[in-house]
C-alpha cells in the first residue's frame, strides 16, 4: 500500500496495523540472503542421483565413471557411505530412513549416489555418469493393490460419538459418495538448498527448513554428534508450503559430502527433485456417508479415507480427524487408513488433511442441501456448533455464523437461483458456490529473548523461521508494541538455532506460539527494568509495578503523572549496565488437538497422551475457521472453467497484521484455485516415475487465472492464545476446492468428485 | 545438462550454413528457447552452438500478395506487424496465445516452427522407451499419461504432438519456408514440410542437416476473409492447446467460398483439415454445415485412454471458431 505505512510507528497503535512486509526491501532487491546465497571458502557442489526403478534392489553402482571425470571429489553410495542415524520422532511421526543405508529401492527416485566436485556443472555432469544397475521387483503404486500393506487408524485419532447406524436409520434423507483427490506437489519458489561446514564435530548448516531445531536434531542424530556443536541457520526461507518441515534425505546428504571431502558443501535439488524429495500432498480415496432430518438437522456423519505413505516412513496427515468437529451431529465415526506404496514419501502441504477432507466433506454437504431442496448456507448455520462437538466443551471463540452470514451478505448469494443450470451469460453458464472450513487448533512450545541495549533498541530473537509469510514484521510489531517502541527500534532475529528454541511454522501454529513468547520476554524486560530501578532514590520510577506505567516511544512514564518516568536508556546508563535481557515462553492451551495427536503418534498414548485426555478442560481451543463463497463460469461446450470472484470470510482471532494476514489468505486461496482445478502430480502406473515434475507439465495457477478476491476477517481475539491469534497459514487454502466444485455443479448440472476439475472432467 | 559445448556466433549467412553443414554435432542457436532447455534436460547434447541471432534475417517485408517474414523475426515482431493484424488476425491470434512474453520476446519465427514436441517421456532421457529420441527403444507415452498426445497422424511408434500455435494458421494459409542450403536455396510449402512419425518419428521434417530456414512466406488471403484462432486448454494462460483451431472464411452471401481451416494440439504434424474445407467451401455458413466439416476433420483420430476426451473438443473448438468467425448465430 502507501510507503507512509512503513513510517516507523509509534507504538500503541501498532498491533493489526497493515505495516508493510519489513523485509521486503531486502527481498526485493536481492541482499536478503537465502540458504543457497551462501558461499564458503574452499566449498564444493553435490548433486544427487536418483533411481530410475520403484522396487528392487540395487545390483551394481560403479563410481569408476564418475570418479573420473573431471573435478570430481567424492561419489558417495550405499557401498561406501558410512552408516548414518535415524532422526529423532517428532510430532510428524518418525523421521526419514537415513539415506544410503542400504541396496534396496524403495521407490523411484530415491537418492542412490551423490556426488561431490568443484563445480556445480562438474557434479551435475558426473552424477548422471553413475548409472545403477538394478534388481527390479514389481513395485505396489496402487491404492487398491492387494498386496499393499495397510495401516488401520495410523495415529490412533478416528474418532466415534453417538451410533452411526441409529443416526442414519433415523434420518429422513440420507446420502453417500466417494471422492478422490489426486496427489498434489509443495512447489515452493525456492529450490531447497544445504550448504554444510564442518570443523571437526561441530557443524554449520544453511538450510531451507521451516524448523531449524528438528533440523539440528537430526543431523546431530544422523553423524552421531553433540547438538549443541550443530547449528542451523534459515534465516530467509523461499517458501515451504510444508515441505520444509522434516529434515529430508539431501540435507543429511549434503552434510554427509561435506563431512567426507572435508570442506564446505552446497546442494541444491533441482526442481524434478522437489518432486521426489521433499514431499507432496498425499492423494486420497475419501468415502462419505451423511444422514438428516427434512429440516437439515445432520443425525449422522461417516467419513473415510484411504491415503498412501511410503514403504518405511512416516506422514502425519489425518484426511477425516477435522469432520469430527465441522459440525454439531450425534452420530458420527471418522476413520483414516494410510497404505504403504513404493512412493516418495508424502508429507505436510499446506493445510495437510484438512485440505483433502474437508473437500469431501463440504461437497457432500452441498449435495446434500439439493436432495433436500435447503439452501447450502442455511444448512450450515443449522449445524453449526456452538461448542466443541467432540468434548461438548464450549469453543475458546467462534464466530463462524458471523463468517457465512456475511460472506454471504458480501458475496450477493441472495441473488443466486436455487436450481442448478439457472444462470446464464451468453455462451457461459454462471454458478455460485459455497463452503465453511473449519482448522484445528495447534500449537507447542516456544521461546524467545528480548534485550534493550545502552541506545536504546531492542533485539528480539527465537529460532522460529520467517518462510515469507510475514513473521519478521509481526513479531516486530508485537515486541514494538509491548515495549512501547517505535518499529525502526526493534530488531529481530529468526531462523538461527543458537537463538530460543521454536517450533515449526506449520500448523499455522508459529504466530500463537512464537507470539506469545516474544510477548512474554518483552513484559518480563519491562518488569526486569521496573525492578532495576524499584530501590533506585534516583528513579522517578522507583517503587512502580507494571500495572503503574505507561511505556512511550522508549520511555517508561507512570500512568498518574505522564511527565515523571526515564528511558531505557537511561535506566541502563546509570546503572552501568550494557543490556538487560528477558527470556519468554509459551506453551499449548490445554486441550489441544493437534497436540494430543503428536503425544499419541509419539507416546502411543503413553503418560502424557493419557494425561492430556484426562485432563478436564474448561473450553476447547480453537483454530480458525471461515466460509468461502465463489462465482464460476463455465462453457459447457468447450469445458471451460473460469472462476470470476472468491469472497472469503475468516475468523483468524486477533490478527496482528491486516496486510500480511490478508496476504495469507489471498496465497492460500491461489493455491486452493490450484487444487481445484490445476494441480495433479501424476504417477506413471507401471513404473511408479513421476510424470510431470516440471513447471512446464504440472500447472499452478496463473496470474490470469486469478479473479478478484475479497478477503474479511471477522471474529475477536482467541482466550486460548495469550496474543489473541488463531493462525492464518492454512485455513485460507481450506474450502476453496469444493466451493468451486460446487459452484460448478450449480453453474452446469454435473457434479465433480475429482480433483482437479480440468476440461475433460466437464465435457 | 552440463556439458561443455562450443559457442560460435555468426555474422554471415553463408559461413553459418557451412560449418553447421560440415558437422553433425553443430546446431543452430536462435532465440534458444527449445534447443538450450533440450541441451539442459540431457536430450540434446551438440558440441557446437551457432548462434544466428546476427544474421540480417530479422523482419517483415513485402504486403501485397504475400508477407515475407525473416527467420528471425521474434513472434513478439510479427504479431504487432501491422498487415498481419489487419489481413491475417488468427496468426497475431495463435502468436499471442502462446508461450509468455518474455518467451516471444526471445523466440523467432524459425525456431517457433522447428519446436520440439512437449512429450514428457521425449524429455526425459532417464525414460528408456521413446523412438523420437531413440528408434526402436520403443514409446513410453503410450503405455504412460498422454493427455497431451496427438490423436492426428500418430503411429504405433509414436503419439507426440507438434504443439506450435502458430504453425497451425500458417498451413492453412499455405505458407512456404525458405531454405539455404550449402548448395542452394529452395522453397518448401509447409503442409509438406513436416513429416508424420510412421515408423520413424525422429524424422520431423524435411529439413537436412545444416540447410538454414532463411524466411517464411504468408500468403495473404483474398480482401474479406475473415479469421480466427481458439485455443483451448485448463490454465487461461501460458499452457499448450489441449485443442485450438484456426479459421479463416470468405463468405458471400451467406455461402462459403473460401475455407481455411487448421487443427492444433491433436495432431502429431500442425493439422490442415483439408477434409473440413471441402465440406464447408461452397456450403451455406450454419451450424449443420460447420457440425458437419469437424466431424469430417476429426475422421481419422486415434486415441489412447488419456486423449480419448480431445476427439469430441476437437472438434467443438472447430465449430466454435467457425461460429465466431462467420458470425452465425447458435
Ligand atoms: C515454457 C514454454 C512455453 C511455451 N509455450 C508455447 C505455446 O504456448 N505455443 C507455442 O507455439 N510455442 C510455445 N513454446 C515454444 C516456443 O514458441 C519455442 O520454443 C520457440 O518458438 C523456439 O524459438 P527459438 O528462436 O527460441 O528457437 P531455438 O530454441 O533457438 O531453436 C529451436 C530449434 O530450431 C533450430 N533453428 C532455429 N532457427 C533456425 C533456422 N533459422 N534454421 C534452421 N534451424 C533453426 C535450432 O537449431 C533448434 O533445433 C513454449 C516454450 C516454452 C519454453
Ligand atoms: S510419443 Fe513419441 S516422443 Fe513421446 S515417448 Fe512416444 S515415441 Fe517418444
Amino acid at each position: 500500500m502507501t510507503s507512509a505505512m512503513n513510517e516507523p510507528r509509534p507504538a500503541g497503535v501498532l498491533i493489526g496495523q497493515g505495516l508493510d512486509r519489513l523485509d521486503g526491501p531486502l527481498k526485493v532487491t536481492g541482499a536478503a540472503p537465502y540458504p543457497s546465497d551462501f558461499d564458503l571458502p574452499g566449498m564444493a557442489y553435490a548433486s544427487l542421483v536418483r533411481s530410475t526403478i520403484a522396487s528392487g534392489r540395487i545390483s551394481r553402482i560403479d563410481r569408476g565413471p564418475a570418479e573420473a571425470a573431471p573435478g570430481v571429489l567424492a561419489v558417495v553410495t550405499h557401498e561406501n557411505a558410512p552408516k548414518l542415524g535415524r532422526g529423532p520422532k517428532t510430532i510428524l511421526g518418525a523421521a526419514p530412513p537415513p539415506p544410503l543405508r542400504d541396496d534396496r529401492i524403495l521407490h523411484h527416485g530415491q537418492f542412490v549416489a551423490v556426488v561431490v566436485a568443484e563445480t556445480a556443472e562438474q557434479a551435475a555432469e558426473a552424477a548422471r555418469l553413475v548409472q545403477p544397475e538394478y534388481d527390479a521387483a514389481d513395485p505396489v503404486l496402487d491404492l487398491a493393490d492387494p498386496r499393499a500393506k495397510v495401516r488401520d487408524d495410523p495415529w490412533h485419532v478416528d474418532m466415534r460419538r453417538g451410533n452411526l447406524d441409529a443416526g442414519l436409520a433415523a434420518a429422513d434423507v440420507t446420502f453417500q459418495a466417494t471422492y478422490t483427490t489426486p496427489e498434489n506437489t509443495n512447489n515452493p519458489l525456492g529450490l531447497f538448498a544445504t550448504v554444510a561446514a564442518w570443523e571437526g564435530d561441530t557443524l554449520t548448516v544453511h538450510d531451507s527448513t521451516q524448523w531449524p531445531y528438528n533440523t539440528r536434531g537430526a543431523l546431530a542424530r544422523s553423524f552421531g554428534v553433540p547438538e549443541r556443536g550443530v547449528r542451523v541457520l534459515a534465516p530467509f526461507v523461499g517458501g515451504g508450503f510444508g515441505s520444509g518441515l522434516r529434515a529430508w534425505p539431501h540435507v543429511i546428504l549434503a552434510a554427509l559430502a561435506a563431512r567426507i571431502i572435508e570442506r564446505p558443501v552446497k546442494l541444491v535439488l533441482t526442481r524434478p527433485q522437489m518432486f521426489t524429495a521433499v514431499g507432496h500432498r498425499p492423494n486420497t480415496v475419501q468415502n462419505v456417508r451423511l444422514g438428516a432430518t427434512r429440516d437439515g438437522r445432520l443425525l449422522a456423519i461417516e467419513h473415510t479415507s484411504d491415503s498412501p505413505v511410503a514403504m518405511e516412513d512416516d506422514n502425519l496427515e489425518p484426511i477425516t480427524l477435522g469432520t469430527s468437529t465441522a459440525y454439531a451431529c450425534p452420530n458420527l465415526i471418522t476413520r483414516d487408513r494410510q497404505i504403504r506404496l513404493n512412493v516418495p514419501c508424502p508429507g505436510s502441504m499446506r493445510a495437510p488433511g484438512e485440505a483433502q477432507g474437508n473437500f469431501a466433506l463440504e461437497s457432500a454437504l452441498d449435495e446434500l442441501s439439493y436432495d433436500l431442496g435447503m439452501d447450502p448456507v442455511r444448512l450450515r448455520l443449522v449445524n453449526e456448533s456452538t461448542v466443541h462437538p467432540q468434548t461438548g466443551l464450549p469453543w475458546s471463540s467462534r464466530a463462524m455464523r458471523e463468517c457465512y452470514l456475511q460472506g454471504a451478505e458480501r458475496f450477493g448469494w441472495s441473488l443466486r437461483s436455487p436450481e442448478p443450470r439457472s444462470m446464464r451469460d451468453g455462451d457461459w453458464l454462471v454458478g455460485y458456490g459455497m463452503a465453511g472450513a473449519s482448522f484445528l487448533h495447534y500449537q507447542a512450545k516456544c521461546q524467545a529473548r528480548a534485550s534493550i541495549d545502552r541506545d536504546g533498541t531492542a533485539y528480539v530473537r527465537s529460532a522460529g523461521t520467517d518462510i515469507g509469510t510475514g513473521t519478521y514484521t509481526v513479531m516486530t510489531q508485537l515486541a514494538a508494541e509491548t515495549l512501547g517502541l517505535r518499529t525502526d527500534r526493534v530488531r529481530l532475529g529468526l531462523g538461527d538455532t543458537d537463538l530460543p528454541m521454536a517450533p515449526q511454522a506449520g500448523g499455522s501454529g508459529l504466530t500463537g506460539a512464537l507470539g506469545g513468547a516474544v510477548h512474554a520476554a518483552c513484559v518480563r524486560l519491562v518488569h526486569d527494568f521496573l525492578r532495576l530501578v524499584r530501590n533506585d532514590p534516583e528513579s522517578p520510577l522507583r517503587g512502580c509495578d507494571l500495572e503503574d506505567i505507561t511505556l512511550h516511544d522508549g520511555r517508561i512514564q507512570r500512568t498518574d503523572d505522564p511527565t515523571r518516568g526515564e528511558t531505557y536508556a537511561g535506566i541502563l546508563a546509570r546503572h552501568g549496565l550494557e543490556e538487560l535481557t528477558a527470556d519468554g515462553d509459551s506453551s499449548p492451551p490445554r486441550g489441544d488437538m493437534i497436540a494430543l495427536v503428536g503425544s499419541m503418534v509419539t507416546s502411543r498414548l503413553g503418560r502424557f497422551g493419557r494425561a492430556a485426555v484426562r485432563a478436564t478442560r474448561a473450553v476447547a481451543p480453537a483454530g480458525a475457521c471461515g466460509a468461502k463463497f465463489v462465482e464460476v463460469r463455465v462453457d459447457p461446450d468447450l469445458g471451460l472453467l473460469r472462476v470470476t470472484r472468491i469472497v472469503s470470510v475468516i475468523d483468524g482471532g486477533r490478527i496482528l497484521n491486516e496486510k500480511t494476514a490478508r496476504s495469507q489468505i489471498t496465497g492460500a486461496v491461489v493455491g486452493g484455485i490450484g487444487m481445484a482445478m490445476f494441480e495433479e502430480t501424476i504417477t506413471d502406473a507401471g513404473t511408479g516415475r513421476i510424470a510431470n515434475a516440471t513447471f512446464g507439465d504440472y500447472l499452478i495457477a496463473v496470474n490470469a487465472d486469478i479473479p478478484e478476491m475479497d478477503v474479511h476477517f471477522v471474529g475477536e481475539p482467541d482466550p486460548a492464545n495469550p496474543i489473541g491469534t488463531k493462525g492464518v497459514g492454512e485455513i485460507g487454502l481450506v474450502g476453496i476446492a469444493p466451493a468451486i466444485a460446487n459452484a460448478v455443479y450449480h453453474a452446469t448440472g454435473r457434479r465433480v468428485r475429482s480433483l482437479p476439475i480440468t476440461i475433460d472432467r466437464l465435457l | 545438462m552440463m556439458r561443455a559445448f562450443e559457442y560460435v556466433r555468426a555474422t554471415d549467412t553463408a559461413r553459418a550454413v557451412e560449418m553447421v553443414t560440415a558437422d553433425p554435432n553443430t546446431s543452430y542457436l536462435a532465440g534458444g528457447t527449445t534447443q538450450l532447455d533440450l541441451m539442459k534436460d540431457g536430450v540434446l547434447a551438440p558440441e557446437r552452438l551457432v548462434d544466428i541471432t546476427h544474421l540480417p534475417l530479422r523482419g517483415v517485408t513485402g504486403g501485397r500478395g504475400a508477407l515475407r517474414v525473416g527467420a528471425l523475426t521474434t513472434m513478439e515482431e510479427l504479431a504487432a506487424d501491422t498487415t498481419v493484424v489487419e489481413r491475417i488476425p488468427f496468426v497475431r491470434d495463435a502468436l499471442l496465445l502462446g508461450a509468455s512474453t518474455q518467451l516471444r520476446n526471445m523466440a523467432t519465427i524459425a525456431g517457433n516452427l522447428l519446436q520440439r514436441t512437449r512429450c514428457r517421456y521425449f524429455r526425459d532421457p532417464a525414460v528408456a522407451a521413446c523412438n523420437k529420441r531413440e528408434r526402436g527403444s520403443g514409446c513410453a507415452a503410450m503405455t504412460g499419461t498422454a493427455r497431451m498426445h496427438a490423436i492426428l497422424g500418430t503411429s504405433p511408434h509414436c503419439i507426440a504432438l507438434h504443439a506450435s500455435d502458430v504453425a497451425v494458421p500458417l498451413v492453412a494459409l499455405d505458407a512456404i519456408l525458405r531454405v539455404q542450403g550449402r548448395d542452394g536455396a529452395r522453397g518448401v510449402p509447409l503442409t509438406r514440410f513436416y513429416l508424420t512419425p510412421g515408423d520413424t518419428p525422429d524424422v520431423e521434417n524435411l529439413l537436412r542437416h545444416g540447410e538454414l530456414i532463411t524466411a517464411v512466406e504468408i500468403p495473404l488471403p483474398a480482401l474479406g476473409t475473415r479469421s480466427g484462432y481458439l485455443k483451448v486448454r485448463d490454465r487461461v494462460s501460458y499452457e499448450f492447446a489441449l485443442t485450438s483451431a484456426a479459421a479463416a472464411l470468405l463468405i458471400e452471401d451467406g455461402i462459403i467460398v473460401e475455407a481455411r481451416v487448421g487443427l492444433g494440439g491433436v495432431g502429431t504434424v500442425p493439422w490442415r483439415a483439408r477434409e473440413a474445407e471441402e465440406i464447408l467451401i461452397g456450403a451455406p455458413a450454419t451450424m449443420e454445415v460447420f457440425r458437419q466439416s469437424a466431424e469430417r476433420a476429426l475422421e481419422g483420430a486415434r486415441t489412447i485412454s488419456g486423449t480419448a476426451f480431445k476427439v469430441e473438443l476437437a472438434k467443438r473448438t472447430l465449430v466454435r471458431i467457425l461460429r465466431t468467425v462467420s458470425g452465425v448465430v447458435a
